[in-house]
């Protein structure tokens, strides 16, 4: 206590009393009033403990500013800073000569603050009315949330203009990309569509997202009070557009397809339809037509079963369609020739207690006769004489069973049974095409081999750059000999001509050459008796192929169902407008209806 | 001496912050002119776009087809009204008939 309170009066100024005057004393002023007089350590003492808070402001600040500065970093720049977002721009899907399928552009979408919304009743009559909806639906759709609330998204430029026209407090615009579809419903089920976030939901648009939908980038900028941008800071990440994709379709050639299954679906008042157009020489989709369709613009009625692109997503029996590959393989095997008689009497034969049946009774037939009237009995005599794996693997040759090889979803894979365990009956059935299932893309696949001398063609959606186009026929797998795939395609030709099963299948110049198909639709475990499908599938020109065409009909119920009657017209039309679009030379001789003038002599008047 | 050298560094000095000072406003003024430059040109691919759209919707097979169907009177081509020419200039006759192919085939 004695020691406390003699350090206190040292403080003071007050000498130490041991020691009085020891040390001499420091004078700050003349004057008696300060002339207390202070001893130097106190002076040293005092500026030692100023220098000391000094150092922990300096410490501490050195602290913040230097080396734990990044939180009051980032806190400031919050203040001032704003990171843009940039959008990329969803890639287009163009066709083979670069026409637009689909393209995005900007769009205003109207978003509302419901708190901030000052409306009179009157202006919100008319938003309601320009937005498409009525009041009390507006009112519901304003009530969702306090701060934001979409109004509609992607409306059009005028109706945007006349929303801002309005001038309501709380309603606000953004841009957004808008897809559109130049080609409509014609091409909806390749292309496909995006939802509302722009993401791929169907078609090519979900097969290729990856691609398509680029990579958004950002920038950091410092605005001023009211928002301009006056400055940008720190590095830029530019914003990556989405590639195009550039498909294999032709415009045109998918439209005149559409146009024509629509009119025969119309026609026949049938359920639905499909046409696949392949070009074999370069092994490219053409078209890809389905009915029913949808506008893939109208986002209302984007569901149910129009969304199905049927020719790659529906299977069936392919019937009659698998007879000239049965018989292609009797031939490749040298086990018959074109001209083999084959007896068919009396139409009708009994294998382990099932009877087939032809539609009639034919007699003696040569392989040749056996495809062009489509003889169940002739066939399944050719296919009894093969070994079932043998078949199998003939019919896996040609891509039935098999997924077919290109990007799109949804493709199936149709259904072929392994071959140890089909009964003898079901190899006869599968024969004529009963007891295994194929999508009609895959049907028209498993033609090629006609079409190109012997070889399964690997199909694509992409276009082909010239070099690929040249390295495709590498790819291609020889499944039979060019000298019987040219003997099918005579007994192909013969089958769409007189006497064969589809002359309708004809056109003018070009020849043709297909199989017809007809049969009784599946229902539960039976077929039901009313209920058809009729499809033909069929290549041209005969002489150098260049396109097959397969053109299927589901329930045609005007009358007429057989495949020769519904789908060979429909082929005749497509083939004879694909190949005049494609520039093909006609291989038939032709009556011309104009006369050709030698110079100097007027030409004829054209009659009609 | 000291004094003027002083002086001379101060005015130095004053010439430089005013040089820093109409660097930076001018930078700030161009930064606005390029971001405006962006902007417009922006709009102008944006606008570019939406012409290419417009111009393949006015083009669509299905309004051709029925514009020169309708309007211009026109039919579509067979191989019956098609002379055929080789790039060399000449005419190219349609292959005469094969043995196999059916005579009726062109007639129908």
């Amino acid at each position: 206590m004695s020691r406390l309170s003699g350090l206190w009066r040292r403080l003071r100024g007050q000498p130490r009393r041991q020691k009085p005057s020891a040390m001499p004393s420091v004078r700050y002023a003349s004057s008696p009033l300060l002339a207390s007089r202070t001893p130097p350590w106190r002076v040293k003492f005092m500026i030692g403990a100023i220098g000391l808070g000094f150092a922990v402001l300096i410490g501490r600040a050195a602290w913040i500013q230097i080396i734990e500065n990044d939180f009051y970093l980032e806190q400031g720049a919050s203040r001032y800073e704003r990171r843009i977002a940039l959008e990329a721009t969803r890639g287009r899907i163009l066709d083979r000569n670069g026409e637009l399928l689909a393209s995005s552009v900007p769009a205003p979408s109207l978003w509302a603050i419901p708190k901030d919304l000052q409306a009179t009743p009157q202006q919100r009559r008319e938003l309601a009315k320009l937005l498409g909806m009525t009041v009390p639906e507006l009112d519901k759709r304003l009530a969702g949330s306090p701060n934001f609330v979409w109004l509609r998204r992607k409306v059009d430029d005028d109706v945007a203009e006349a929303v801002a026209a309005l001038g309501i407090k709380g309603v606000h615009q953004l841009r957004e990309a808008k897809r559109h579809y130049p080609e409509g419903e014609a091409a909806a089920h390749v292309v496909g569509f995006t939802n509302i976030e722009d993401k791929g939901q169907e078609g090519v648009e979900l097969a290729y997202q990856e691609r398509l939908s680029g990579r958004d980038g950002t920038r950091r900028v410092i605005k001023d009070r009211l928002g301009r941008v006056v400055e940008a800071v720190g590095d830029l990440v530019p914003a990556v557009d989405g590639e195009s994709v550039r498909l294999s379709i032709d415009a045109k050639v998918q439209f005149y397809a559409y146009q024509r299954i629509r009119d025969a679906v119309a026609e026949h008042k049938a359920k639905a339809g499909s046409v696949v157009v392949l070009d074999v020489q370069t092994g490219e989709i053409l078209a890809l037509a389905n009915v029913p369709t949808y506008r893939p613009d109208d986002r209302r009625n984007l569901t149910g079963a129009q969304l199905r692109n049927r020719a790659l997503t529906d299977t069936f029996e392919p019937g009659s369609t698998m007879k000239p590959i049965i018989a292609a393989w009797a031939l490749e095997t040298g086990r018959v020739r074109p001209d083999t008689i084959i007896s068919t009497a009396p139409g009708r034969m009994t294998l382990d207690g099932s009877t087939i049946n032809d539609a009639h009774a034919h007699g003696d037939l040569t392989v040749a006769e056996v495809i062009q009237k489509s003889s169940n009995v002739g066939t399944v005599k050719l296919a009894m004489q093969m070994q079932p794996r043998e078949m199998w693997e003939l019919f896996s040759a040609v891509g039935l069973g098999q997924k077919p090889q290109i990007d799109f979803p949804g493709a199936v894979t149709g259904r072929l049974r392994p071959y140890k365990s089909w009964r003898r009956i079901e190899q006869a059935t599968m024969s004529y095409g009963y007891g295994l299932s194929a999508s009609l893309f895959q049907i028209a696949q498993s033609y090629t081999i006609f079409a190109t001398d012997g070889e399964y063609v690997p199909m694509s959606l992409l276009a082909h750059d010239p070099v690929q186009r040249a390295g495709h026929v590498s790819r291609s797998a020889r499944v039979i000999s060019p000298e019987s795939a040219r003997a099918v395609r005579q007994m192909l030709q013969m089958a769409a001509g007189p006497g064969g099963t589809a002359p309708l299948a004809q056109t003018v110049g070009y020849s043709v050459g297909g199989k017809s198909g007809t049969a009784r639709k599946q229902e539960g475990r039976g077929y039901a008796s009313n209920k058809y499908r009729s499809w033909f599938v069929g290549i041209a020109p005969i002489s150098q192929p260049r396109i097959v065409v397969a053109v299927m009909v589901d329930e045609p119920s005007n009358g007429k169902y057989y495949g020769g009657a519904v789908a060979a017209p429909v082929f005749s039309q497509v083939v004879q407008q694909t190949l005049s679009r494609l520039n093909v030379l006609p291989d038939q001789a032709v009556e011309p209806r104009i006369v050709a003038s030698e110079r100097l002599v007027p030409a004829e008047v054209e009659s009609f | 001496m000291s004094v003027r050298v002083n002086l001379v560094l101060a005015v130095v000095l004053l010439a430089s912050c005013f040089w820093l000072v109409r660097s930076s406003y001018e930078s700030r003024r161009l930064f606005v002119e390029l971001e405006r430059a962006q902007r417009a040109a922006r709009e102008l691919q944006i606008d570019y776009e939406r012409l290419q759209l417009e111009k393949r919707v006015q083009a669509t097979p299905l309004r051709v087809e029925k514009l020169a169907r309708d309007k211009l009177k026109m039919v579509a081509t067979t191989p019956a009204v098609t002379h055929y020419v080789a790039p060399s200039g000449a005419w190219v006759a349609p292959a005469p008939p094969v043995a196999s192919v059916p005579a009726t085939g062109g007639a129908r």
